[in-house]
């Protein structure tokens, strides 16, 4: 009775605190009863890739994107796999980028995606840093920090949610990121999980659904601390967003 | 010269009195010189007979430079250098208003400015810099610059504008070949500064160097050093500088320190040449005040208080690893000045075990990021003065000190804070 999550280049790709979404995610299930095993991918053999219960993959600044992409590639088989098997993807910034169908950098290379997710990324446009809220059907407020120069193309598919404050997928403000059934992909960057445990619960929750897994406390005081600490900064953050 | 120059000085001056009136604006009268008198800035610098030392870097920059002017001044030297922080052109222009005559003339030998990364290429332009010291390239400021290879092709770019001399770390993924990745220059010496193996893999975390990905090739370390850190103890570091062993006082212990302290012997060493004498550069730095800030000891109504600046990632890392054992009482404050805290994912705070009060808009991050640590938060208050007030009414730590963690804009308010409670309680003003 174990969960297993696939970090994927964790070296390469999480420059901004990003391997906090991992531990968090561990930390959820740990704290209500359910062991987690943290599998870290590097490159080489995809070994114990179909154990993966959860998949998370982070960002990077271009220069890592660039050197991630064909690591990307030589895996995408095995991770369109486990996508259409119902397996959680969480997928930040440049790792969402790569996941999905293409990436046209600003000098017009195209880079082929793993085609997990049906988005284009297009470099690019001027950059966009400053706190972000967005409006969740599913979760209400989800804050975090956007750091972008690209746009996401995510053609009439199903959204995270609605931009409250900051850019978004495109050039106008309008929705942010990719969020259908088990993949959700995103540019809210950094440790987004933390303050939206929501969202991480949402991915715990379709990780162990899918195998049957149930925890033994599913509200221990630890999580309720930290969760009510988290809804504070959500607020703070929401209450008088800025940006550069 | 003439009447511009003369406008631009005694009318920048003018402001800088009211500014200081005011209390603060350090900016603004080097800014409205400038306007005045666009060349300002550079033709008063291109008069100074030994040139420009430009120091540049994501961390220690303020330390180095202090470092740096006090080793030339034990050389003789009269040196004019920028205060803390004071790094952009306006603040530039702003410190040479205090020194110069109406006239324009400075004088002083030589200058030794600290250089904001991200205005490098504009400065290197103004100042022309003979030499140039390169401290590290670390993640730094992610929201201004964004990604490190950015901040490392703007520091080749200033490296690329010095004339006699670069120095450069060789223990930083970016710096240790940062030479050969620009164009050579007739007449410029390079040379590196760097630490033992055995202390710089010691560091808990390095010397918490930006990852590098892509075209390295040359390895951190590999480059021979002018000047090596051999021996840490406390806060006190053996160089050898060409061989010749000699003890320098640190601001602090660490190895960062430590290493700023070898990178201004080296660009010292690379400046004058066989005028250097290396016995100077322990004299220099064991007269050496704290700079503003940066671990600071406050006195509070008899009781002292560490102060942890919380600059960057590294810087705080570097900090955090260097304390001698948990505090016993520790707060921190931090605000929009650190627009995005996501990097306290990255930082290994196991040198707490607890944290008495968090304040600061970003307070409620903080307290997210203890609670999963572990590490008991005692209260989080977003009222500034409300939490310093109930902090500084914990009984006093058996150690003698209290320790605070904050970001440059906290710090400069609970200053101010601190001293308005000293006015109110009858104290000196
Ligand atoms: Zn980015």
């Amino acid at each position: 009775m174990t969960l297993r999550i696939l970090h994927l280049f964790p070296r390469l790709l999480g420059l901004n605190g990003e391997s906090g979404n991992v531990e968090i995610l561990r930390l959820r299930s740990e704290w209500r009863g359910l062991p987690v095993e943290v599998i870290s991918y590097d490159g080489g053999d995809p070994l114990r890739f179909d154990e993966a219960d959860l998949v998370f993959i982070g960002s990077g600044p271009v220069s890592a994107e660039v050197r991630a992409h064909p690591l990307v590639l030589g895996i995408g088989a095995e991770l369109r796999a486990l996508a259409s098997d119902g397996v959680p993807f969480l997928a930040i910034g440049a790792g969402f980028q790569l996941l999905g169908e293409t990436v046209t950098l600003e000098g017009g290379e195209v880079l082929e995606g793993a085609g997990v997710f049906p988005v284009t990324t297009r470099h690019g446009g001027i950059r966009v840093v400053g706190d972000f809220v967005v409006e969740s059907a599913r979760l209400g407020t989800v804050v975090g920090f956007e750091n972008r120069g690209s746009f996401v193309d995510v053609g009439g598919h199903r959204t995270l949610g609605r931009v409250v404050y900051g850019r978004g997928n495109t050039e106008t403000p309008g929705e942010e990121g990719f969020w259908e059934d088990n993949l959700l992909g995103t540019h809210l960057h950094g440790p987004v999980l933390a303050n939206n445990p929501g969202l991480a619960d949402s991915l715990l929750d379709t990780a162990r659904s899918r195998r049957g897994l149930s925890y033994i406390d599913a509200a221990p005081e630890a999580l309720r601390v930290v969760d009510d600490r988290a809804r504070h900064a959500r607020e703070t953050i929401a209450a008088a967003p800025l940006s550069e | 010269m003439g009447l511009r120059t003369a406008t631009a000085v005694l009318v920048g001056r003018a402001v800088r009195v009211a500014a200081r009136l005011r209390g603060g604006g350090s900016a603004i009268p080097g800014n409205i010189a400038l306007k005045i008198d666009p060349g300002f800035l550079e033709r008063t610098i291109a008069r100074i007979p030994d040139g420009v030392v430009a120091v540049s870097g994501s961390n220690g920059k303020s330390t180095t430079t202090n470092m740096l002017a006090a080793i030339m001044r034990q050389h003789g030297l009269t040196v004019f250098t920028n205060p803390s922080g004071g790094n952009l052109p306006q603040g530039i222009a702003s410190a040479l208003l205090s020194e110069v005559s109406v006239s324009g003339r400075l004088d002083s030998d030589i200058a030794i400015l600290e250089v904001d990364e991200g205005y490098g290429t504009r400065l290197a332009e103004l100042l022309k810099p003979r030499t140039v010291l390169l401290l590290n390239i670390q993640i730094d400021q992610l929201n201004r610059y964004h990604e490190p290879d950015r901040v490392a092709a703007m520091l080749g770019r200033v490296a690329a504008s010095a004339t006699e001399g670069l120095v450069l770390n060789r223990e930083d993924n970016f710096l240790v070949d940062l030479d050969q990745r620009i164009p050579a220059r007739d007449g410029r010496a390079v040379s590196f500064f760097g630490g033992v193996p055995a202390l710089v893999d010691a560091a808990s975390h390095g010397v918490a160097s930006a990852d590098r990905f892509g075209d390295s090739t040359v390895a951190p370390g590999s480059r021979p050093a002018a000047v090596e850190v051999v021996a840490l103890e406390g806060a006190r570091a053996a160089l050898d500088i060409d061989g010749t062993l000699v003890s320098v006082k640190l601001p602090a212990r660490g190895m960062h320190y430590a290493l700023d302290a070898a990178g201004a012997a080296a660009a010292a060493r690379s400046v004058l040449g066989d005028r250097f004498k290396p016995e100077l550069v322990t004299r220099a730095l064991d007269t050496l005040e704290t700079v503003y800030g940066r671990g600071e000891l406050l006195e509070v109504e008899g009781e002292q208080i560490e102060i942890i600046m919380m600059k960057n990632p590294a810087s705080l890392q570097l900090n955090l690893d260097s304390l001698e054992g948990a505090p016993e009482q520790v707060f921190m404050a931090v605000d929009e000045g650190t627009p995005d805290p996501s990097w306290i994912y990255d930082i290994d705070f196991s040198a707490l075990d607890h944290v008495d009060g968090i304040t600061g808009s970003k307070a409620w991050q903080f307290a997210v990021r203890f609670g999963y640590l572990g590490i008991p938060v005692g209260s989080v208050d977003l009222d500034v003065k409300a939490a310093l007030k109930a902090f500084l009414a914990l009984p006093a730590p058996t150690t003698g000190h209290k320790v605070m963690i904050l970001n440059y804009e906290q710090m400069m308010l609970i200053r101010k804070i601190l001293g308005f409670k000293e006015l109110e309680g009858g104290g000196q003003p």
